[in-house]
């Protein structure tokens, strides 16, 4: 008996014994409405807009505020849409967008159509709510943040920002899993052209190829999925995918999954690799920490909240499909797991305050598929949903730093900026959000977490990436409380960015910002000044950090509020919050339906530590994060005199070669360089060697033939006349000596 | 009556020709092509050459009407008449290639010209 | 009689051109093409969509009554949508050489609307021989172009991509006309009413064809192939390709990469998979594996290009691969993909020639050692560039990715585990065949982004002697690259990024590869009925293994009997 059938042994008995789960008449799917289409269009819109505004080369804010408008209508509409939608299925067709048919070989009539439509229920409506929403506060902040990029770069932003929500938005409502793709690979190239956006800058222009191939493998195996779906349930619109697998659920709860076709288990196999490329996860997650070379709005917004749950988002919407798979969703698990360790191991040893906040992001989507593992979409959704509202706070908190600072995110090189005169707002926003990553108790991450990890213990064999998760959970909370204690508590002090930095992230725009008077000349003195190696203190003669105005303190406290406020939806509804309703209704609903009957029912499940999780985990997991705060406070902040060093340097030597190796994420982008990238070029070089030599080769050998029996005759042709006339007589005779011959011998 | 003709025709008429069959009609023909060739293989002179393939031309030609007249047709005859036109076309465009050539090098010797070489 | 007209158009414009004076031939050079096209759009209104399979705007015209050859004409909607591409490329090679042809124009434009009118014969034409008088005759325009207008090594390059690609299609003639023998000849007893008499029509000819015992239609397949993969290319034999490629002027690369490969993908689909559909099932599995190797290794090779057009020369061939491969899944999917493919290859890879080419025009450079960052240098031009390598790389939302998506699927389909699925159709690819080619797209992606990230983006970086753009160097206008003489071509003066005339060039494609990507399923339909025609032929010929024995004996036909068994049970199985 494997893991899995056990997991679903446990599960699905309970699951047809609550009645209108799995045995529930299947919900009819109803028309939406047009408006609906209006939601991904808007953006779209706006990115037409930008692009207008790009051809007749605007030189205002003109473009953020076109898209902060086509945003916020989105949202609007998205609102709305939850408001009559949710809860039921409906479906939204555009336009026909692939419609082809033929007659199979019983004569059936079969076609592969894949309209550009929409289907409605409440996870599109989570996933929307959130998605809108968060892009239009993002693109409100961002309107001030890139404004020293005014121009032609300004509009090639919100195009992108637009052509990106516009993507997310067939992504997250596409009705068949075709769309899905157009939206996955759509959101992948505007991450491409926004991570890349300072195009000058060599390694932005990397790190954006990187993620796109990065995505692209993962891609493979997302097409793959749904041909393979295709190919098995002969469409790939979830109207018919999502019961297309109800069949087979009776038999993967009696564990008989040999009843089950091994093509039926291989499609969420597949589907999960373009989950793990999208969402960062291992072995596929090295892009996203590089992809904190875009501007900081786009990682907020692309690289934390919404794109990279993608995945998630993926996995929940085709779950019934998981279900069916006797491997697909422990292996979910436990790269899940892996996932969020290894990144949060990475995250502790990182210097770098936005690098940080990468590796907590692909821990985070770490947690979210072992909570999709572990039967807990509920779980996985809800953080999810507070991961969004407080990973942009924090991301966002992040960047009015690099944008005061000239670029500055070490932090070694900054210190006790909540004290500073402007920067109460971030330092109040990155607190919130770093209690909230730190899963301190009654902030949302702490519930959405602790739904994950109680899960993991309940779920037979799953206690060891329990075990994992809670390690893990420590090891956040302390390094998401390094970052705070280190740059906004503590003694005032700071160093601005350098001029690689000033360069790629600020242009020459800062110092066009008016209202704060500094000049160029006064950072170039510095930057020059500091270039001796000075550590902290400069103060505020020559540079003064530059703090934020109303558009980013608003979304600061706009965020801070709602990720504070997202904690208030556990609380609403029954069982598990509001999310738990929504995705209850869902077509991720089957496990969360089962856990509940088969908590009612008392079947035997997984203990912690002989005690029922769901009871104390919340106790538990609060402790986990509470030390790590103190153990971060006593090594970061107690006794700090400067902004360099504290006292968790003394630690470093004693954990011998490790804070290196995490310090060198791994070298795991080495080895992969090593062991794929250059024996593939090496190979390629050897193709076009082959190519040149072996292969035209031949064809010129080919080409050389004639040419050379040509020269092999050519002396014949002397050019004389009297050479000719003796060949052609020599030949006659010849000729005439054969024939003679011939009838001599009677032939 | 034809087959008559065609017997008179192979075994010779009796005057005024007597006794001249196809046979002497080839001799002289295959002597006439000899003269040629060897006149071709072995003078220099380009018009002497000229004259020599002239002269294997119309040892074809001869040939050709003999054996017209041995078998009846007028094909061998037609076919001579284009011969011959083709031969006074072409005699006329060789000798002023002849003429050409000498005007460029003051000299018949055909082995003066070999750009021809491959 | 509009198809007759498309052929004549140009042949006239040309011969006018030829007449009148150097100064006049662009002006009637557009004025050609543009007439061209505006038939051509005459034409697609006349054709009837309503029922796209079957074959219209039919004329015939005697040609050699004894030999039973006809210049006749007609089109099907893959012949149909195949001409618009190339009416729709005519005039943009026409403006896109304004500047950059400057001497012996009247050779220049006359050949290129010779060309024209040769292409639109091959999409035309409904007699065999007729076809491949048009598709050879190809060969003469592009030779010129290539051995006149070329770049260095110009000579040799033509001298390759005529010998080559003529030595391989004379096979292809002759596999033609044993199948106009056969019918001639040895088909009396069966019941083809074309049969006994000498034909060349296409269609009669299928006929016969298809009677042909398998180990025949081995052959043939073998002959048709000689001439059609090597035009297209396929791997191994595409090595003048590249060559032809990088030497060409744009026009000429934009012809090549656009239309005239799909002269052998059109082949392929006309003749290669209705003709001999017993042992295109047989030998799929081949082709997909060459087509599947072409993928993998010409991206590879794109790869470590330093040549941005030669990178771009051998992405065709690694694109081109997955149009072979939805040809040889042999079922609906994949072979419309396919089709679709060979419309959408033709708009974003000739887009992206005319950019090289505008490119080239104005640094006299194609390295990309020598060129780096010029979105910072011309915005327009790196939008437009990045947008046509989004359309290569296969974007969804853009033109390249249903086809390449549809291409695979139908490969994926074509497995013989999946034939009693609902949604498989049987056939001998499959699984890996589908993931292996797949990664042709992460390859595809690589070398593709490698160029972007090069060319477009990064650090700018021109060749020695250009103006390195002061700062706050304005937007258009004249930056005084007048210098650049040296190699002969005297352009007029270029505004440092792309003037009207060039936007105007680009433009058409882009909004074509928008639209092909948003709303293909005007064109999908239009193909759906064309499309299953030939694959209810291969049906048939996998599910009757006795189909070869009716013919008369007096072919070699015996050993042919248990081969065709064999394909079709193997066949059936998966389809059962």
């Amino acid at each position: 008996m494997t893991i899995a059938s056990d997991i679903l042994q446990a599960v699905l008995p309970a699951m047809l014994g609550a009645p209108d789960a799995a045995h529930a008449p299947i919900q009819p799917v109803g028309a939406g409405a047009w408006w609906i289409g209006l939601i991904p269009a808007l953006p779209l819109l706006s990115c037409i807009l930008c692009g207008v505004c790009a051809a007749i080369k605007v030189k205002s804010k003109l473009p953020a505020w076109l898209t902060v408008l086509c945003l916020g209508i989105s949202f609007m509409l998205t609102v709305w849409m939850f408001q009559q939608f949710a809860g039921g299925r409906s479906v939204t067709v555009a336009w026909e967008w692939i419609n082809l048919g033929w007659t199979d070989s019983q004569g059936q009539r079969q076609a592969l159509v894949a309209n550009f439509g929409f289907y409605v229920d409440s996870l599109t409506c989570l996933w929307m709510l959130f998605v809108t929403g968060l892009a239009t506060l993002i693109a409100l902040y961002a309107s001030e943040y890139m404004s020293h990029d005014v121009g032609a770069g300004y509009c090639r932003f919100f195009a992108a920002f637009g052509l990106f929500v516009f993507s997310m938005a067939c992504l997250v409502m596409g009705d068949n899993l075709i769309l899905l793709y157009l939206g996955w690979e759509g959101v992948g190239l505007c991450s491409y052209l926004l991570i890349g956006y300072f195009y000058k800058k060599p390694s932005a222009v990397a790190a954006a190829k990187k993620a796109f191939i990065m995505n692209r493998i993962g891609d493979l195996g997302l097409a793959l999925g749904v041909f393979l779906a295709f190919v098995q349930f002969g469409s790939v619109e979830y109207k018919v995918l999502l019961d297309a697998a109800r069949p087979y659920i009776e038999a993967a709860q009696a564990g008989h999954f040999d009843e089950i076709p091994f093509t039926v288990q291989l499609i969420p196999i597949l589907l999960m690799v373009g989950a793990f490329g999208k969402s960062a996860q291992l072995p596929l997650y090295v892009w996203l920490p590089d992809a904190m070379e875009g501007p900081t709005p786009v990682s907020a917004l692309i690289h934390a909240a919404t794109m990279v749950t993608a995945g998630v988002y993926l996995i929940a919407r085709t779950y019934p499909l998981f279900l069916v798979s006797e491997y697909a969703l422990p292996i979910v698990a436990w790269v899940g797991a892996l996932t969020a360790l290894v990144a949060a191991t990475i995250g502790m040893a990182q210097f770098d305050i936005k690098r940080i906040m990468a590796y907590s992001t692909v821990s985070q989507l770490g947690y979210m598929f072992a909570g999709l593992g572990v039967l807990t979409s509920t779980g996985a959704a809800f953080h999810v949903f507070t991961h969004a509202f407080f990973k942009a706070s924090l991301f966002l908190a992040c960047g009015a730093v690099m944008h005061g600072f000239a670029g500055q995110l070490d932090l070694r090189k900054l210190s006790g900026v909540g004290f500073m005169k402007g920067w109460q707002v971030v330092a109040l926003a990155m607190l919130v959000g770093c209690l909230n990553l730190a899963g301190f108790p009654f902030t949302a991450g702490y519930f959405s977490k602790d739904m994950i990890l109680a899960e993991a213990f309940v779920t037979p064999h799953m206690a060891p990436i329990g075990w994992i998760l809670l390690l893990t959970a420590g090891l956040t909370a302390y390094y998401t409380f390094r970052v705070f204690f280190r740059v906004f508590v503590g003694p005032k002090s700071f160093e601005p960015g350098d001029e690689v930095h000033a360069h790629a992230d600020h242009a020459h725009g800062d110092h066009g910002h008016g209202d704060h008077g500094h000049d160029a000349h006064g950072d170039h003195a510095h930057a020059a000044d500091h270039g001796h190696g000075h550590a902290a203190g400069h103060g505020s003669g020559e540079f003064h950090p530059h703090a934020p105005g109303w558009a980013i303190n608003f979304v600061l406290a706009a965020l801070t509020v709602l990720s504070i406020g997202a904690a208030g939806l556990y609380f609403l509804g029954d069982h598990g919050g509001w999310v738990a309703k929504m995705v209850h209704e869902s077509s991720a609903n089957l496990p969360a339906v089962a856990h509940d009957a088969h908590g009612s029912e008392g079947h035997a499940h997984g203990t912690f530590l002989g005690m029922d999780p769901h009871k104390v985990m919340y106790y538990v997991s609060g402790i986990v994060g509470a030390v790590g705060i103190i153990i971060a406070f006593g090594l970061h902040y107690l006794g700090r005199k400067t902004a360099a060093t504290a006292n968790a340097d003394k630690l470093v030597p004693l954990l011998g070669p490790i804070p290196k190796l995490a310090q060198g994420k791994w070298f795991v982008d080495e080895i992969y360089d090593f062991l794929i990238v250059k024996p593939l070029h090496l190979v390629s070089i050897v193709f076009a060697y082959v190519d040149k030599l072996l292969v035209d080769g031949l064809v010129n050998t080919f080409g050389w033939i004639p040419r050379a029996f040509g020269s092999g005759l050519r002396p014949l042709q002397g050019g004389n006349l009297h050479g000719y006339a003796v060949q052609m007589a020599g030949g006659v005779a010849l000729l005439l000596l054969i024939v003679f011959l011939a009838s001599i011998a009677g032939l | 009556m034809g087959a008559d003709l065609i017997v008179l025709a192979q075994q010779g008429f009796p005057t005024p020709m007597g006794g001249a069959t196809l046979a002497h009609y080839l001799l002289v023909s295959a002597i006439m092509f000899a003269i040629g060739l060897i006149g071709f293989l072995t003078r220099r002179n380009l018009i002497v050459m000229f004259l020599c393939t002239e002269l294997m031309f119309q040892a074809g030609g001869l040939a050709l009407i003999a054996f017209s007249r041995f078998h009846l047709e007028h094909s061998g005859q037609t076919f001579v008449i284009f011969v011959l036109t083709v031969a006074a076309a072409e005699a006329a465009m060789a000798l002023a290639l002849v003429v050409l050539l000498f005007r460029k090098r003051e000299s018949l010797d055909a082995d003066e010209w070999t750009e021809m070489k491959g | 009689m509009e198809l007759v007209l498309l052929i004549l158009i140009p042949l006239v414009f040309a011969a006018l051109i030829a007449l009148r004076p150097a100064q006049e031939s662009k002006f009637l050079a557009v004025i050609g093409t543009l007439l061209a096209a505006a038939v051509g759009v005459n034409a697609l209104g006349r054709f009837d969509w309503g029922s796209p399979g079957a074959m219209q705007l039919e004329a015939a015209w005697a040609w050699l009554p004894a030999l039973g050859l006809e210049l006749s004409v007609g089109v099907d909607s893959v012949a149909m949508l195949l001409i618009a591409l190339t009416l729709l490329l005519g005039p943009i090679c026409v403006f896109c050489s304004f500047t950059a042809i400057s001497q012996k124009e009247r050779t220049y434009y006359a050949w290129l609307l010779v060309l024209q009118a040769a292409m639109t014969g091959v999409f035309c034409a409904r007699d065999v021989v007729f076809f491949y008088t048009c598709f050879e005759f190809t060969l003469v325009p592009m030779y010129v172009l290539i051995s006149l207008f070329g770049s260095t090594n110009r000579k040799a390059a033509a001298t390759k991509f005529f010998l080559y690609t003529f030595t391989g299609s004379v096979i292809t003639l002759a596999g033609l006309v044993y199948v106009g023998w056969y019918n001639a000849t040895q088909l009396e007893s069966v019941g083809i009413e074309t049969a006994g008499r000498w034909t060349f029509d296409i269609g009669a000819l299928e006929a016969a064809a298809q009677a042909m015992p398998a180990n025949i239609q081995g052959w043939l397949l073998l002959a048709m192939m000689c001439g059609f993969a090597i035009k297209i290319p396929l791997f191994p034999v595409h090595t003048w390709l590249p060559l032809a490629h990088t030497e060409a002027p744009t026009a000429g690369s934009v012809v090549l990469a656009g239309v005239l490969l799909k002269l052998g993908t059109y082949g392929m689909f006309r003749f290669v998979l209705p003709f001999v559909p017993a042992a295109m099932i047989e030998f799929a599995p081949v082709i997909a594996t060459l087509s599947i190797i072409g993928i993998l290794y010409g991206g590879l090779i794109c790869w470590v290009q330093t040549d941005v057009k030669k990178l771009v020369a051998y992405s065709s061939v690694a694109h081109l691969g997955f149009c072979i491969l939805g040809l040889a899944s042999l079922n609906t999917v994949g072979i419309t993909g396919s089709v679709l493919y060979m419309i959408n290859h033709g708009l974003s890879t000739g887009a992206l020639f005319l950019l090289i080419g505008m490119v080239y025009e104005r640094f006299h450079t194609r390295s990309m050692k020598e060129l780096g960052g010029l979105a910072a240098h011309m915005p327009v031009w790196a939008t437009f560039m990045v947008f046509f390598t989004m359309a290569s790389v296969g974007l969804p939302g853009l033109n390249g990715f249903i086809s390449e998506f549809m291409c695979l699927m139908g490969a994926f389909q074509a497995g013989d585990a999946w034939g009693s699925l609902p949604g498989g159709t049987g056939g001998s690819l499959g699984f890996w065949y589908a993931l292996i080619a797949g990664l042709g797209m992460i390859v595809a992606a690589m070398y593709l982004l490698y160029m972007v990230g090069k060319v477009v983006w990064g650090p700018l970086v021109l060749p020695a002697g250009h103006h390195h753009p002061g700062h706050g160097a304005g937007h258009g206008g004249g930056h005084g690259h007048g210098h650049h003489d040296g190699h002969g071509h005297s352009h007029g003066p270029l505004p440092r990024d792309l003037c009207e005339r060039e936007i105007f060039v680009l433009l058409p494609l882009a909004v074509l590869c928008l639209v092909l990507g948003l709303f293909p399923q005007p064109v999908i339909r239009a193909l759906e009925p064309a499309v299953n025609r030939v694959v209810e032929t291969i049906h048939l010929a996998g599910e009757r293994p006795e189909k070869g024995h009716g013919v008369q004996a007096s072919a070699p036909a015996t050993g042919s009997a248990p081969e065709v068994m064999m394909v079709s049970s193997g066949h059936e199985g998966g389809g059962k």
